[in-house]
């Protein structure tokens, strides 16, 4: 029976290799580990599909249609400012019957009839395109976050990788009054979703999130300001044949004019945390 | 003769008795007494040291404290207030690690009293059924119970660890889980 010797020159080979290029090699294959390792990890990680393309393509649509009546209301809005700043200065509050001012209230009447027409014609696309992408999200967030995930599951997602490193990149907004345009804010979703591939999926949920009830709420608005607009029509053929300037005139269109071109009011300051330490934090071994 | 010899026996057996009635009588008061004298106060540490308090509570646990496990833990808490540092969290993971392995807690207890408190994860949020069919039917209950936690959290990480980052993170969690459930729950809904 004959023992194989074993075989120096193999070792001999790796060990006597010069110190820089054996740490070289050592580094490669680490760096090739580390990339495999990474890729397979990536690959276990349950990614979720929030935005599909017709979500992207449809808040794009929105967008568009907003950006089409704000710029068809603009001018109608615009005449309108210019017609009550006349009212004012004409000293017509309680002078209703003088002639001019008769003659002044019925053209702000008929101001604001137009720009009731205008937002009757356009307001169904809104609808429709709102709506289809209320719809869409509707159902990845039912099918993604709803029935593919337990709330743990839900809370490590908006957690992300970065469970420790608690200031981190910025959240997404959350709700709440935007005080801006209305094709601003869909420009912006747009703009958040489309490229969203570099974002977490922590950030997606809460976008995904913030959309869907944005538009809910938005639907919601439409429908009832459609029903309003047919009432409004009405009381202001009404008022036509009288030449007067309702409250409600001023206060509906000061309404459209916060919805459509924002409200710089409606931002509030919020101050940030105090910062913490940066030292590393402690994980116990009992942390989840 | 025979009667007399009965007798003195007898008598003399009466008198043997009595030293022995007195002797057990006594042994079993000073073992009554001794007895009365080990149980344990369970008293709160008084230490203002966390590392103190903590060996003090270690050493009333063992004593046959352990019933009062979840009041120890609030004054430790308390007391860490007095100081607070970041390395309280070490001592206290380092704390419920020794009650879990001497068989005081579950591990999953002594995991659920760490991370309540220093964690910026929601023990609220354990469960293993989907959000449509189990928390969104008991939306309130889950937020309610993960406003609570995150009472316990301010108390944990900010007041006892200053760890503010850690303590923001959860808060901002605790409103973006409000938010996503929100959604999420009419989404479910709006599919039945």
């Amino acid at each position: 029976m004959t023992t194989r010797p074993r075989q120096p020159s193999v070792s001999v080979s790796v060990h006597s290799a010069p110190g820089p290029h054996r740490r070289i090699f050592l580094s490669v294959v680490l760096l090739a580990i580390a990339i495999v390792v990474s890729q397979a990890a990536l690959a276990n990680t349950p990614t979720i599909r929030l935005f599909p393309t017709t979500v992207v393509e449809d808040l794009k649509q929105t967008g568009n249609v907003a950006r089409d009546m704000e710029t068809g209301l603009q001018e109608v809005i615009g005449r309108l400012d210019q017609q009550q700043a006349l009212y004012v200065e004409s000293k017509c509050d309680g002078a209703e019957s003088d002639t001019g001012c008769e003659r002044l209230a019925r053209q702000i009447g008929a101001t604001y009839l137009d720009m009731l027409t205008i937002m009757e014609e356009r307001l169904p696309d809104m609808e429709h395109t709102v709506n289809n992408t209320r719809q869409s999200l509707e159902k990845s967030l039912r099918n993604e976050l709803g029935k593919k995930m337990t709330p743990w599951t839900l809370q490590e997602t908006l957690i992300g990788g970065n469970a420790n490193n608690a200031a981190t990149q910025a959240s997404p907004t959350l709700r709440g009054r935007s005080g801006m345009r209305l094709s601003e804010r869909f420009k912006q979703y747009y703009q958040l979703v489309a490229t969203s591939g570099a974002k977490g999926d922590q950030s997606l949920a809460v976008l995904a999130s913030d959309i869907y009830l944005d538009m809910e709420e938005t639907t919601l608005l439409i429908q009832r300001t459609r029903q309003e607009i047919a009432r409004a029509t009405l009381m202001e053929q009404l008022n036509q044949s009288f030449g007067i300037i309702t409250p409600e005139m001023i206060e509906v269109v000061g309404g459209v004019k916060s919805i459509l071109f924002g409200d710089a009011e409606g931002q509030a300051l919020v101050a940030g945390p105090p910062p913490g330490s940066i030292e590393e934090a402690y994980r116990s071994p009992l942390e989840q | 003769m025979k009667t007399t010899t009965v007798r003195s026996a007898f008598v003399k057996a009466k008198l043997d008795y009595k030293p022995v009635l007195i002797v057990a009588t006594l042994f079993a008061t000073l073992a009554l007494s001794s007895c009365a004298s080990t149980t344990p106060t369970c008293a709160s540490p008084q230490a203002k040291d966390l590392g103190r308090a903590i060996t003090m509570v270690q050493a009333s646990l063992m004593e046959g404290c352990h019933a009062h496990l979840d009041r120890y833990y609030d004054d430790l808490l308390s007391i860490a207030e007095g100081d607070p540092k970041p390395e309280n969290k070490r001592e206290f993971s380092q704390f419920l690690v020794w009650s879990s392995d001497n068989g005081l807690l579950s591990n999953r207890q002594a995991q659920d009293y760490y991370n309540r408190y220093f964690n910026i994860k929601f023990m609220s949020l354990k469960g293993d059924y989907n959000n449509c069919s189990h928390t969104c039917p008991n939306k309130q209950k889950v937020l309610f119970d993960m406003e609570r936690e995150l009472s316990d959290k301010e108390r944990g990480l900010l007041r006892v660890s200053l760890d503010n980052n850690g303590y923001y993170r959860a808060d901002r969690l605790y409103q973006e889980v409000e938010l996503v459930l929100e959604a999420t729950c009419t989404a479910c809904a709006a599919g039945r």
